[in-house]
Formats: C-alpha cells, sequence, structure tokens
C-alpha cells in the first residue's frame, strides 16, 4: 500500500481491504460448508444441557459430534452416558422426559406409544453402520464368504466345523480346517443382537428357527460375551470361533470378518460404503423410519443396522428446543463428514437433505 | 468387661492335649491359619492387578481433568466421577447410617419383641437380598420420574445407595447392640441414668466398634455400587459440585463403561478409576476406624 | 453416703427419709423422651420406606403375574421372544451360586474371625482388620473384571482336569460336567460371590466370638480343653445366633450380586446341574436384560426382584427353625 496517500485516501484503502476480506471468508465459508448448520449460523445460544441417553451402537458417532459440537455451540452442554444404557432404557427416558433426547435402534412397540409423556416425536435418522461376521479360523487368510442359509445354520448350532459342506460350498478352493465351530453371542440383551436375528429371519426365512429379539435362546454351548468388546474378546481369543460383532470395535480389536451375500446375490465385505449403499436400496419413510435388513442394492452390505434419535416436535422450554433442534441438524449436517472417520457410514445424502428440512420445521 | 475389638486376655492357657485331641486341635489351628492366607490371596491378586495397570494413567491431571467426551480418546481425566462419587456416597452415608443406627437401637432397646418391632426387623432382613438394580428402579420410579427434566443428581444416587444400606446398617446395628452385656445396661441403670443416657454412654461405645465395621462395609460396598446409579444419575463429561441439581457420574460408572470397550485408551482409564476408587475407599475406612478407636478410648475411660 | 432405714424413727430433728417412689425424679426427662421418639421415628421411617420398595415392585410386576399366570410363574423356560417367562430356572441357578458362595465364604471367615480373636498375637489383630477392609472396598465391578480376564482361563482349565478325573462317578459326573470353554460358569460366579460376602461375614463373626465371656472359656480350659475344645465348647455355643444373622447377611448379599455375577456367569438361561456350565441368576439377568426390555419382559424382570424377597423370607425362616431346634437341644432358652 502507498504510504504516502493522504488519511482519505488511506480510509478508502483500509475499506476496500476490509470489503475484500470479507467477500474471500463468506466465500471461502459457503466454499467450505464449516458454518453451523440450522437457521441460526453462527449465533451462539444461550448456556442450556440437553441429556440423551440409549443405544450403544450410534455411541462413538454421537460422542465424537459431541466433541466437536461444543466447538459449534460453546454455550450447549450434550450430555450422553458411558454406556449408553440401551434402546429399550433410552426409549423409556425420552418417554418419561426424564431426558430431552434419545437414541434407539428400533421403533416404539405399538403398545409402549401412548405412554409417550411429551407428545408428538420425531424419528431422525443420523448414522448407519455394517454389523459384522468375525470369526477366528487358523489358516485361513482371505476373507470367507458366508449365504444367509449357511449364517443362520451356524449360529443355531446345526453346522459344528468349519469344514462342513455348507461352508465349503459358499467358499470353493478354500481349505477349510476340521476345528470346532465356538459360537460368540451376547450376554445381555441388544439392539445388535435384534438387527443380526432380523437380518436372520428375513433372509434366511425358515431355515432359521431361533427367532428375533434382542436376546434370543442361543444353542448350548455357546459363549456369552458383555457388549459387542466381550463378544470381540471372545473371537480374539478362541480358535474356531464366530461371532457378530458392530463394524466399529471389530476393526478396533483388529478382527477378520467375512463377505455376506446380499439379496441381489453379491458377496460384500462390510464397509461405510456399503452401508449407505443398503441405505439407499431402501425408502426412508415421512416418518423418518427405515429397514436397511438385506437391502435389494446390489453394491449393499445386507446387515446393516439402522439407529434413530427421538426427539419431541415441542419444547415446554424455548432454550431446550433450540439446542435439541441445533444439536440434532448438527449431526445430520456438518458432523456426518466425520462418520467414516470413525467407522461409521453416514446417510445418503438424499436423506441428510429432507431430513434437516424436517427439523428445521419440526421443533419448537 | 472390656469392649468388643480385643477380647479379654484369658488367663489360662489351652493345654496341648495328647494323641487325637493333641492332633485334632492342632488342625484346627492349622485349617485356621490357612483360612486367613486363603482370604489374603485374591484378595492380593487384584490389588496387584488393578495397582498395575491404574498405575499406567494414574497422576494429579488424571484425577481433576474433564471426562473425555469420547472413549477413542487418548486425553481426560476422571475428575468428575471423583467428585460425583464422593458427593454420592457421603451423602448416602448421611442419609442411611444415622437412620439404620437408631432404627437398631429402637429395635434392640425399646421395640424388643413387639409386633411393631418384628415388622421393621422382617422387612430389613429380606431387603439385604434385593439386587441394587432394583434399588435403582424404585428411586427412579419414586425420585427421577416425578421431577422429569430435573430428575436425574447425585441426590437421587445417594437416595438409590442409602436404600440399599439401610437394610444392613439395621441388621449389623441391632446384633452388634445384642451382644452388649445386660449387666452393663442394669448397672448404669442402677446408678440413676435415664435409658437414652444409658444407650449413649454405656452401650453404644460398647458396641460402636461393632457398628461401625458394619456401616463401613455397607459404605464401600455403596461406593462401588453401578447398577443402581446408572438409572438415575445420568452423565456428565464435567464435575458438578451440586448435589441437589444436575446430572452427574461416579467412579463405579466409569469403570464398567470404559473396561467394556475396544480402545486401549479407555481401559487404562477404567482401571485408573478403579484405583482411585479402592483409594478413596481405603482412606475413608481407615480415617473412620481411627476416629472410632478414639470416641471409644474417651467415653469409657481408660482401657480400648 | 448409704442411708439406713431405722424401722424405729427415733424422735429426732431428721424427718423420716423420703419413700423411694415419687421422689425427685433424675434429670434429662425432656431429652430422654426426645430420644425414644427419635428411635421410634426412625424405625418407623425405615418402615416406610421398605414398605415403598415392596410396594412398587409388586406394581411393576402385575403385568408379568397376569401374563404368565400365578401357575407357571416358576416354569423352567425363559424365553421372551416366545413369550415364555418363567422364573424357575434362574431361581434354581440363583440358590447354586448362593450355595457355592456360602460353602466358600462361611468356613473361610469363620477361620478368619478365630485367628483374630484367638490364634493370632494381638499385635497381628488390626492389621488383619485393615486387609478384610481393603477386600471390602474392592468394588464388585471391579472383582468380575480381574476373574473375567485373568482368572477364568485359568479356572476353565482346572474344570477340565476335575471332569475328566471324576468320570465314571455317578453323581459327581454331571455336577462336574462338561466345562464351558472360556471359564464362564456357575462355578466362576460361586468363586466371585464368595469372595465378595467374606468381609461383612467376617467382621460380624469376629465381633460375636470376641464378646464370649472370658468366664466361660476359662470354664473350659480349667477342665484342661485343647485350644479347639475350647473354641467348640465355649466360643460356639455362645456365638450361634450371631453366626446364623452372618449367614443370613451374606446369603442376601450374594443372591443381591449383580454386576459381578453378570460378568462372569456365561449368561445361558437353561438349567442345568453341571457347575461348570454357564448359567445365570436372577440379579444379572436384570443387569442383563433390562436395558432393552419393554412390557412383560421388563414387568417379569421387576418381579425377579419380588422373587428374591421371597428366597430370603424362605432361607431366614429356616435358618431360625434351625436355631431354634438346636436351642431347644442344648436347653437354652431361644
Amino acid at each position: 500500500m502507498p504510504e504516502e496517500a493522504g488519511p482519505s485516501m488511506q480510509r478508502r484503502h483500509r475499506v476496500t481491504r476490509l470489503v475484500t476480506a470479507a467477500a474471500v471468508t463468506a466465500g471461502l465459508v459457503a466454499a467450505l460448508g464449516i458454518a453451523p448448520a440450522g437457521a441460526q449460523k453462527t449465533k451462539a445460544l444461550p448456556a442450556t444441557t440437553i441429556n440423551g441417553s440409549g443405544a450403544t451402537f450410534p455411541q462413538g458417532f454421537y460422542d465424537e459430534c459431541r466433541a466437536s459440537f461444543k466447538e459449534v455451540q460453546p454455550n450447549l452442554t450434550v450430555n450422553y452416558p458411558n454406556p449408553g444404557g440401551g434402546s429399550g432404557k433410552g426409549r423409556q427416558e425420552f418417554a418419561d422426559q426424564v431426558t430431552q433426547w434419545g437414541a434407539s435402534d428400533a421403533a416404539y412397540p405399538s403398545a409402549d406409544l401412548s405412554k409417550i409423556k411429551g407428545g408428538s416425536f420425531l424419528y431422525v435418522p443420523t448414522v448407519t453402520a455394517p454389523i459384522t461376521v468375525s470369526y477366528n479360523v487358523s489358516g485361513v487368510t482371505k476373507p470367507l464368504k458366508f449365504t444367509a442359509a449357511t449364517l443362520a445354520k451356524i449360529f443355531q448350532g446345526d453346522i459344528t466345523t468349519w469344514n462342513d459342506a455348507a461352508i465349503a460350498a459358499d467358499n470353493p478352493g478354500v481349505k477349510l480346517p476340521a476345528t470346532k465351530i465356538t459360537i460368540a453371542r451376547r450376554s445381555d440383551s441388544s439392539g445388535t443382537t435384534q438387527n443380526f436375528t432380523g437380518y436372520l429371519t428375513k433372509a434366511a426365512g425358515s431355515v432359521w428357527k431361533l427367532g428375533t429379539g434382542s436376546t434370543v435362546t442361543w444353542p448350548e454351548g455357546s459363549q456369552g460375551g458383555n457388549g459387542n468388546p466381550g463378544v470381540s474378546s471372545i473371537v480374539k481369543a478362541t480358535d474356531g470361533a464366530i461371532g457378530y460383532v458392530d463394524y466399529s470395535d471389530a476393526k478396533a480389536t483388529g478382527l477378520k470378518f467375512g463377505a455376506v451375500q446380499n439379496s441381489a446375490g453379491t458377496f460384500v465385505i462390510p464397509s461405510t460404503a456399503a452401508a449407505t449403499a443398503a441405505l439407499e436400496g431402501v425408502s426412508l419413510s415421512a416418518d423418518g423410519l427405515y429397514d436397511p435388513l438385506n437391502s435389494p442394492n446390489p453394491r449393499a452390505y445386507p446387515i446393516t443396522a439402522p439407529t434413530w434419535l427421538l426427539v419431541y416436535a415441542k419444547y415446554a422450554d424455548a432454550n431446550t428446543a433450540k439446542a435439541v433442534q441445533a444439536w440434532a441438524e448438527y449431526l445430520v449436517g456438518p458432523c456426518q463428514k466425520s462418520a467414516r472417520n470413525i467407522d461409521y457410514a453416514p446417510l445418503p445424502k438424499a436423506w441428510a437433505k429432507t431430513t434437516l428440512s424436517r427439523l428445521e420445521s419440526g421443533i419448537s | 468387661m472390656t469392649t468388643t475389638m480385643v477380647p479379654p486376655e484369658a488367663t489360662l492357657r489351652p493345654r496341648k492335649g495328647t494323641g487325637r485331641r493333641r492332633f485334632r486341635s492342632a488342625l484346627a489351628t492349622a485349617l485356621i491359619v490357612l483360612s486367613f492366607v486363603l482370604a489374603f490371596i485374591p484378595l492380593l491378586f487384584v490389588v496387584i492387578y488393578v495397582v498395575q495397570q491404574g498405575l499406567k494413567v494414574f497422576s494429579w491431571d488424571f484425577l481433576t481433568s474433564d471426562l473425555p467426551f469420547s472413549q477413542r480418546s487418548v486425553e481426560g481425566g476422571i475428575g468428575p466421577a471423583v467428585v460425583g462419587t464422593i458427593l454420592i456416597t457421603v451423602g448416602a452415608t448421611v442419609l442411611a447410617v444415622p437412620l439404620g443406627v437408631m432404627g437398631g437401637i429402637y429395635l434392640n432397646e425399646y421395640g424388643k419383641t413387639s409386633k411393631f418391632a418384628a415388622l421393621v426387623r422382617f422387612l430389613s432382613e429380606i431387603l439385604t437380598g434385593v439386587p441394587s438394580i432394583v434399588m435403582g428402579l424404585f428411586i427412579y420410579t419414586f425420585w427421577v420420574l416425578p421431577r422429569a427434566a430435573d430428575g436425574f443428581s447425585a441426590f437421587a444416587g445417594s437416595l438409590a445407595l442409602a436404600c440399599l444400606m439401610l437394610p444392613v446398617v439395621i441388621r449389623t446395628s441391632e446384633e452388634m447392640l445384642k451382644l452388649v452385656p445386660h449387666e452393663l445396661r442394669e448397672g448404669s441403670l442402677a446408678l440413676g441414668s435415664r435409658k437414652s443416657r444409658t444407650i449413649r454412654t454405656v452401650v453404644l461405645p460398647h458396641a460402636a466398634p461393632g457398628i461401625v465395621s458394619g456401616a463401613l462395609l455397607a459404605v464401600a460396598r455403596a461406593a462401588g455400587e453401578t447398577a443402581p446409579l446408572l438409572f438415575v444419575i445420568g452423565a456428565t463429561q464435567t464435575a458438578n459440585w451440586s448435589w441437589l441439581h444436575g446430572s452427574n457420574t461416579a467412579l463405579s460408572v466409569q469403570i464398567f463403561g470404559n473396561a467394556n470397550s475396544p480402545f486401549i485408551s479407555a481401559q487404562e482409564r477404567a482401571f485408573g478409576a478403579a484405583f482411585t476408587l479402592i483409594l478413596i475407599v481405603f482412606i475413608a475406612t481407615t480415617l473412620a476406624r481411627i476416629v472410632t478407636v478414639i470416641y471409644t478410648r474417651r467415653t469409657s475411660g481408660a482401657g480400648g | 453416703m448409704t442411708q439406713v432405714l431405722d424401722p424405729a424413727p427415733a424422735a429426732s430433728a431428721s424427718p423420716p427419709p423420703p419413700p423411694l417412689v415419687g421422689g425427685p425424679k433424675p434429670p434429662g426427662l425432656l431429652a430422654d423422651r426426645v430420644f425414644r421418639v427419635l428411635a421410634v421415628l426412625a424405625a418407623v421411617m425405615v418402615l416406610v420406606v421398605l414398605g415403598l420398595i415392596i410396594w412398587v415392585l409388586l406394581d411393576n410386576s402385575l403385568e408379568w403375574i397376569r401374563t404368565e399366570g400365578l401357575g407357571s410363574l416358576f416354569s423352567l423356560t425363559w424365553e421372551p421372544s416366545n413369550g415364555k417367562y418363567g422364573a424357575g430356572a434362574l431361581m434354581i441357578m440363583t440358590l447354586m451360586v448362593a450355595g457355592i458362595a456360602l460353602l466358600i465364604s462361611v468356613p473361610v471367615s469363620v477361620g478368619i474371625a478365630l485367628f483374630v480373636t484367638e490364634v493370632a498375637p494381638r499385635r497381628l489383630r488390626l492389621p488383619i482388620v485393615f486387609v478384610i477392609d481393603l477386600l471390602a472396598a474392592i468394588p464388585s465391578v471391579v472383582f468380575g473384571l480381574w476373574v473375567l480376564r485373568q482368572l477364568a482361563a485359568p479356572l476353565a482349565d482346572l474344570y477340565a482336569s476335575v471332569h475328566d478325573a471324576v468320570q465314571g462317578i455317578p453323581v459327581l459326573e454331571s455336577i462336574f460336567g462338561d466345562p464351558s470353554a472360556s471359564g464362564l460358569a456357575i462355578m466362576t460366579a460361586g468363586i466371585v460371590v464368595g469372595i465378595m460376602i467374606t468381609p461383612i461375614v467376617t467382621a460380624i463373626t469376629r465381633e460375636v466370638f470376641a464378646t464370649c465371656p472370658a468366664s466361660q472359656k476359662e470354664a473350659t480350659l480349667a477342665m484342661g480343653a485343647t485350644r479347639w475344645e475350647m473354641i467348640r465348647g465355649a466360643i460356639f455355643p455362645h456365638s450361634r445366633s450371631g453366626l446364623v444373622a452372618a449367614v443370613i447377611i451374606g446369603f442376601g448379599r450374594a443372591v443381591g450380586e449383580t454386576i459381578a455375577v453378570a460378568l462372569v456367569i456365561g449368561s445361558s438361561q437353561t438349567l442345568t446341574e453341571n457347575l461348570f456350565a454357564p448359567g445365570d441368576t436372577l440379579a444379572s439377568i436384570i443387569a442383563n436384560q433390562f436395558g432393552e426390555a419393554s412390557g412383560v419382559q421388563r414387568s417379569a424382570l421387576i418381579g425377579f426382584g419380588l422373587v428374591l424377597l421371597a428366597i430370603t423370607i424362605v432361607l431366614g425362616a429356616i435358618a431360625r427353625a434351625v436355631l431354634r431346634r438346636s436351642n431347644r437341644r442344648l436347653g437354652v432358652a431361644a
């Protein structure tokens, strides 16, 4: 800048610089999308605490987003217990209005709908992830392939050794040892069990005899572990073990998992892309519910688990309403890009957009 | 007659006996010593394990930093959990111990065989068997639910733990009071003391070590309880010093949540929290025993 | 100064001594009354709290009782996905775990108490009390985790050896049957719970033994008793009712232990007589399944709390009946 210029000239230069800087910044902000989501783009909300509880399946993602959300809205405190407590507990506490938002891997059973004290509420899809079929078979290096029928027979105890004909038929050319199969399953009730058995019921039909539920009666000799890490450690420690484990826990424990055949016939390895593909293959209903199990999309991983945030349409306290809205919009908006880094799969972009507009008009 | 903890020294010594009698006595002595060693072994292993794992992360920073948001985080400490455990456990003790000891006094000194006393005794005894998780559910229904958004709090946690402690404190207090010889009471009454004075100055000091033992064990158990707190205290990342308002967290809950995680940092935090909890409880127990010895010495005159 | 009652009152200046009744009362009447009221109030409050707990349990279990029907409340099948909510198998396995725990804990606790009061040199007594306190300070979840991570695998090997050793012996063969591969079993849970109830049983037992009057002990010793005979002859008879109380409290804690059992018992709800197989208890299944339960299953899990109350009542009654019997035999007033 020329230093000989007069005072008014300097002022004009300063203004020009400021305007240019502002324009560039606004452009950057718009381009990189680093402004917080929602109508109040950078307006800091007053100090409020909102408590949530429920499913442990999405906990890793919610925890990560709570941390980054604190930087976007420093006055808001979003709490989530460790461990989350379970989908059933989350639904109960949300219905009792003890928490302001909830997390559940399943919709309310119709009998419970009348017990929801806060009036109408929204199911908000936030994230998804595969449920892996992890195993520990010495001598097998390449990922094994599993059909739904074979998985059903293994987990109900009909197939007892790894070199069984059914497994060999799914895996031509692979040398399978005669090791005994040890089933690793959950000792605590869980949404993961519900989704895994739900998939087997859908995909294996009458072959699967144990039904669906947060707990089922597993065959004698099966080993129960507490939580996903409990099952992972059983699989890791036992030669011949096979179990169902959330994708992020399986990766963190370093387990080997197999490719599962989806309804289009393709054997798909679990990955975040395949999980998002599963969602793309099914429709998102107007109330936010969807069912990605055994999705028809050819690129889909068939054992993909859904989960939802629960929020009320109306809150008595205006600050709480704004806080919950900001939190939900953050999850479905800017925080989606953090999902992959921690082994969760983001929503399909179209779903995120629809959900965002539902939230913008839906909470007051 | 002296106080309970140290039995009166028998001035006669046991004979060694002969033959089979001698063998049986020696065998009994050996088994007695063995049982002490047996109790010591698991304790030794557990403490070594916890100390080994816990010392990896234990530091002043660890004790005072806020909890990390995510299990996979390598930063953060358990400060809020220490605050929560202290608030909740001290609160539970304040609620349960005076009530329980007075209840025990009522049962043994006033109520005795009346129908009302029999009912209280019966209820206390059967409630020693209720799983802790059920107490958590009870407080959730009675205290948290009516308060909705303001429901979770350290006070709710104290209530749940106090419900757990109460039956045990009442039962052990009554048993310890029963062991006080009648001659002591009668002597005091004969000297013209009122009943309450007798209880306060003669019976209680005599039974104090036993009552305190029972109470301390109840407190130690309460400090380590996880299940009931999961229903009533909510969660927080930062220390909440308010007993009555706002969700809180506790060391036992953090141990449970973090130990079951596939991330090494979380597991280390869990054992750091376990080590901290054991340390706190042990220090508190020791202090309480020292205070009891001083109180007993002072009120019963010469001799401990 | 002692007052000697003079039957023939002298015609002296001093008036007859006042009668012992109706005279000046000792000081502190108000304080005494207040104390008594406080004690009664405490008992009333206790009654209210305990009563409320039972009422809430009953209220929440009604759905289960109505759905399952009183007849099959104790059926052996627990399969919520098939609409079966029987508590029977879990009750029996709870008793198995508690039984193992008491079998381990009571002899050890009695031994420790005897060690502290009779055998150990006086200087060791306080350190031993500290050791037991330290054991009590360890949270149940930590115990569960330690057993899960460090003890389960060696225990699995131990179970395998015992199982091989009793091959061919009829009853033992099925009790010590095919062991669980991970060591998570009913026996493992029994061991953990046994360790955990030892501090409270020891504390009560120790106090009871310590208050045995010296005169009784010296009486046996004067007749030439050995140490063991003195214990059997003087200490045990004095301590029976206190011991029963200790066992009942220990049993209560054993059946109520939740998290430690949930971690190590293997969670299988099928009834089995094989102690080395996985099982489940009433308390641990509540902990494991409550988070996801709703409707009848939730009501059933709360009902299990009631079942545990009933079990504690029955055991207390049995223990007291046994005590009365042996009191009668010894000619002691109850």
